[in-house]
């Protein structure tokens, strides 16, 4: 609960601080670390178990029921071809353009401050998938923070562009 | 648009919906001075407005036209149909500038230079110049000198318009005492946005699930059951406060039937009579847009098809003039919107061979066919094109999409008809849409709900019969229902798509793989019947639709999702998709015709469910109860039912529901609260009332019994499977001791109960 009140401050603030620093929500999918600006994330639903959906697309990785509205939510396991976790998740709910959707992700870590001049575009080498995917990454000390966009994950635009 | 032009955008509307509404009164009553007062004041509060927002070009119509209203009302000239007619053009142009400076932001015409422009300002003028007509040439009959007249006629125009705008500044002076009553009223109401409602609707169904999960949690807790019950009274209440709010009457859309009326009749040379019913009559705001249509096309159906010219009606020995009646009202949780004519009636006879000329339906099988299933043909789509309308006498216009439109929302069409006599349609509207009853079935070990409206009736197989009940035609599952066979759907094998019966072993596997218990919902999609297997079904519940993403919705199966009592999400399923999906078509003519004789029992029986009966046994005895007052079946658990004094009472969805215990059905449960009872839905009258039942066993088809020696029929007993059966009378189930007065708090006697 601290976590999210810490993070709703953090929000707050940073627009105010005008500096080229940037707060990254980190998630972890396997040994990956992942980042998502914080702006993008409403909220963050620990231990949901999200209902299957039956014939919908493989990325989907089911219902779950948020303030009123039921979400889709997007499997980032799947998106990066690893094998389904059975259990509860971690959802950060994100805003898009086209609404809000749930991204399902293993654990959800600290917000992470970076700074702009660690930015690194998508590398040439990154096959195509991965290249719509990923906008990024942020060189840390401790390895890389890919980046991760709400537009990029937002299912709509993931249903257009799946084969 | 700023606030100020959007405020008087809904304002003028409004006024104009009001002078609508008059304009048509006022032909029947020219003399009517509230009617005339009311007419004007719309025209003169749009004129006022716009003078000041600088619409120039409505400003001059409404001018012209409150000259004309200010002779009518005071009594210079009277009101006949030529004026009315002018009047209602001017209320027509008037809409139209509305329509534009809502799209635009401005009034067109007059400002802009274009041709376009020109011929704008041309009508206006035209129009003008009509309206100042009208004042003089039926000034004569209204008692006006006609040196006035002449004079009137003689000055220029500038000069008119001056008169003209100071007489209408007194009448806005005696006019402000009859206002004080309506500001009043205006004052008790509040516009709001419907965005706003709906987002409060969507609370109101959070608030119900977060309810039903409390219900379920503290169950067992004795301490908490008096303080849920309250928490439960309040949640039904709130919920229908809400939908109450997004309610408006019927008379919203009614109200444009009278000019509608007036001008269809004047243009098909009828003698058209409007009787309106039950305008007060609410209904959910989306819902009566969706209606909007279907029901102007039976309205126009019925004045084109239906009520016959004035020679030809007095040829008939009736009364040149028809009635067209539009009736509302409500019934448990529809709304039944009627359009009925005293016209020529639907000639089966016509609809038969026409049927048979479009290859709708086989020479033979018409000739068997009964006038009931002969007037249902004039639902099918190949039935409404032009040809076929003018050549039969009765309906037939798209009355395919006035089915379909109201089918979409949930409701049904039935018509009536009897020729010479007139024609009934009946539309059938759900209350709302947000919250729909659906029953909730089990299958791929998670729960999916169907919308009760298109369930028709459910079928258990139990597992020692799982393996013979259902029956394959190479690979085709169907099932025998009541000698008709039914084409199946596996829920689950249409959902799990990587189970497909291609190959020799794969079919024989997929025949061999029914086993153990299942429940075949009998559903009816758009006219197509099929059976889906599912695994297990759960309590019927009343569920918050809630919408799906995109990505979700182009699977076509779902219309929806909900969150479920227990907390748990299902999707809701879409019959129509499923049976389109699985590839279950129209059914063939010959089946349709042949369906329609296997439920038609008695060729004398008007309405085809009234000879049905639910055959139950009640304690030992058998008894029927007639079918089209049967709303559902509930098996319950004993502790459900509770007591107002010595009376039994099942409080289902916040409502209470008398229990008839006439066998003692109940009472010999008594005592054990993990008791299982049947109890049996039935509508009677405005109210609904439960009869306890020890079993249910099947639908029958009952005969009329006439005593011996007589052609009295003999009431309360029917010949059922060549048995007497006593039909249970709901007419003699007691009300409740509710009264307004003596209100019993549900809190109160929940302690009783407890105690």
């Amino acid at each position: 609960m601290s976590a999210k009140t810490d993070l709703a401050l953090r929000k707050e603030l940073a627009p105010l601080q005008g500096t080229p620093l940037l707060e990254m929500c980190s998630v972890r999918i396997g040994h990956a670390l992942f980042g998502i600006p914080i702006t993008h994330v409403l909220e963050i639903v620990g231990g949901v178990c999200p209902q299957a959906v039956p014939l919908a697309p493989e990325f989907v990785g089911g219902l779950m029921h948020y303030r009123g509205d039921v979400l889709t939510t997007v499997s980032l396991r799947h998106l990066l071809a690893l094998p389904y976790r059975e259990g509860r998740h971690d959802i950060l709910v994100l805003e898009s353009a086209g609404g809000c959707f749930g991204l399902l992700v293993d654990s959800v870590g600290e917000v992470l401050t970076v700074s702009t001049a660690d930015y690194e575009p998508n590398p040439s080498i990154l096959d195509e998938r991965r290249r719509a995917l990923f906008a990024g990454a942020y060189k840390l000390k401790e390895g890389l923070l890919i980046m991760l966009d709400s537009e990029r994950l937002d299912p709509m635009r993931l249903a257009a562009s799946a084969v | 648009m700023d606030e100020l032009t959007r405020e008087f955008l809904i304002e003028s509307q409004e006024g104009l919906d009001r002078m609508e509404r008059c304009l048509t009164d006022l032909e029947e009553r020219p003399r009517d001075a509230d009617l005339l007062g009311e007419i004007f004041r719309s025209v003169h509060t749009i004129k006022g407005t716009t003078g000041f927002l600088g619409f120039t070009r409505l400003e001059k119509l409404a001018h012209a036209g409150e000259n004309l209203l200010g002779l009518l009302r005071d009594g210079k000239l009277s009101a006949n149909r030529s004026i009315i007619t002018g009047l209602l053009q001017l209320m027509d142009a008037l809409r139209g500038i509305l329509r534009i400076i809502e799209t635009h932001n401005h009034e067109g015409g007059s400002g802009d230079r274009s041709e376009d422009g020109g011929a704008v300002a041309d009508k206006d003028a035209q129009l003008i110049s009509l309206l100042h007509e009208l004042q003089h040439t039926e000034a004569a009959p209204a008692q006006v000198h006609a040196a006035v007249n002449n004079a009137a006629a003689a000055r220029p125009v500038a000069q008119m318009f001056d008169a003209a705008g100071a007489s209408a500044l007194e009448p806005a002076t005696d006019l402000a005492s009859p206002r004080t009553g309506t500001s009043a009223a205006s004052d008790s109401t509040l516009r709001v946005d419907v965005m706003l409602l709906n987002r409060m609707m969507n609370l109101v169904g959070e608030l119900v699930l977060t309810r039903n999960q409390i219900l379920q949690a503290t169950s067992l807790d004795p301490s908490l059951a008096i303080l849920t019950r309250r928490l439960d009274m309040v949640t039904a209440d709130l919920r229908e406060s809400v939908m109450r709010a997004r309610m408006q009457p019927v008379a919203n859309v009614f109200s444009k039937f009278p000019r509608m009326i007036r001008d269809l009749s004047q243009l098909l040379q009828r003698k058209v009579r409007l009787v309106m019913e039950g305008q007060e009559t609410e209904l959910d705001k989306s819902l009566l847009e969706a209606i909007k249509d279907p029901l102007t096309h039976a309205v126009r159906n019925s004045l084109d098809h239906g009520i016959e010219p004035p020679e030809t009606r007095i040829a008939a020995g009736k009364d040149p003039e028809g009635t067209l009646r539009l009736r509302a009202y409500q019934e448990s949780s529809y709304v039944i919107i009627e359009v009925s004519d005293d016209g020529a009636g639907i000639c089966v006879e016509k609809v038969r061979r026409k049927a048979i000329e479009r290859g709708l339906i086989a020479t033979e099988r018409a000739a068997v066919l009964g006038e009931r299933e002969l007037l249902q043909l004039i639902f099918l789509p190949g039935f409404s094109t032009a040809e076929a309308v003018t050549s039969v006498s009765g309906r037939g216009v798209g009355m395919d999409v006035v089915k379909t439109n109201v089918e979409k929302i949930g409701g049904k069409v039935e018509i009536d008809s009897r020729p010479g006599k007139g024609t009934t349609l009946r539309l059938r509207i759900p209350l709302t849409l947000a919250i729909i009853p659906a029953l909730i079935v089990r299958s791929l070990k998670q729960s999916f709900a169907l919308p009760q409206g298109s369930l028709s009736e459910l079928v258990h197989i139990p597992s020692e019969r799982a393996a013979t009940a259902i029956e394959w035609m190479d690979g085709t599952p169907l099932y025998r229902l009541r000698g008709q066979l039914l084409p199946l759907i596996f829920l689950d094998r249409m959902l799990s798509p990587l189970v497909r019966p291609s190959s020799v072993a794969a079919k024989s596997k997929a025949e061999g793989a029914v086993a153990g218990e299942g429940f075949i919902a009998v559903l009816d999609a758009d006219g197509r019947r099929f059976g889906l297997v599912v695994d297990g079904l759960a309590d019927p519940e009343e569920i918050v639709v809630k919408p799906l993403s995109g990505v979700l919705k182009s699977i076509g199966l779902y219309s929806g999702a909900t969150v479920l009592g227990s907390g748990d999400l299902a999707l809701i399923l879409d019959p129509g998709s499923i049976a389109s999906r699985a590839g279950v078509t129209m059914r063939t003519q010959e089946e349709q015709v042949k369906s329609a004789q296997g439920e038609r029992e008695d060729e004398h029986e008007t309405d085809m469910i009234g000879s049905r009966y639910l055959l139950v046994e009640i304690a030992g005895r058998r008894a029927a109860v007639p079918l089209r007052d049967v709303l559902r079946i509930e098996r319950i658990s004993f502790s459900r039912i509770e007591y107002v004094g010595y009376r039994p009472v099942l409080n289902s969805e916040g409502q209470l529901l008398p229990v008839e215990d006439s066998g003692g059905v109940l009472a010999a449960a008594g005592g054990d609260p993990s008791a299982q009872v049947v109890v049996v839905v039935c509508r009677e009258g405005n109210r609904q009332v439960g009869i306890a039942v020890s079993h249910v066993f099947d639908v029958a088809a009952g005969s009329e019994l006439f005593e011996a020696g007589s052609q009295h029929r003999a009431s309360g007993v029917t010949l059922l499977n060549d048995s007497v059966t006593g039909v249970v009378d709901l007419d003699s189930v007691a009300p409740l001791p509710l009264g307004s007065g003596g209100e019993v708090e549900p809190s109160e006697w929940a302690a009783e109960t407890m105690a």
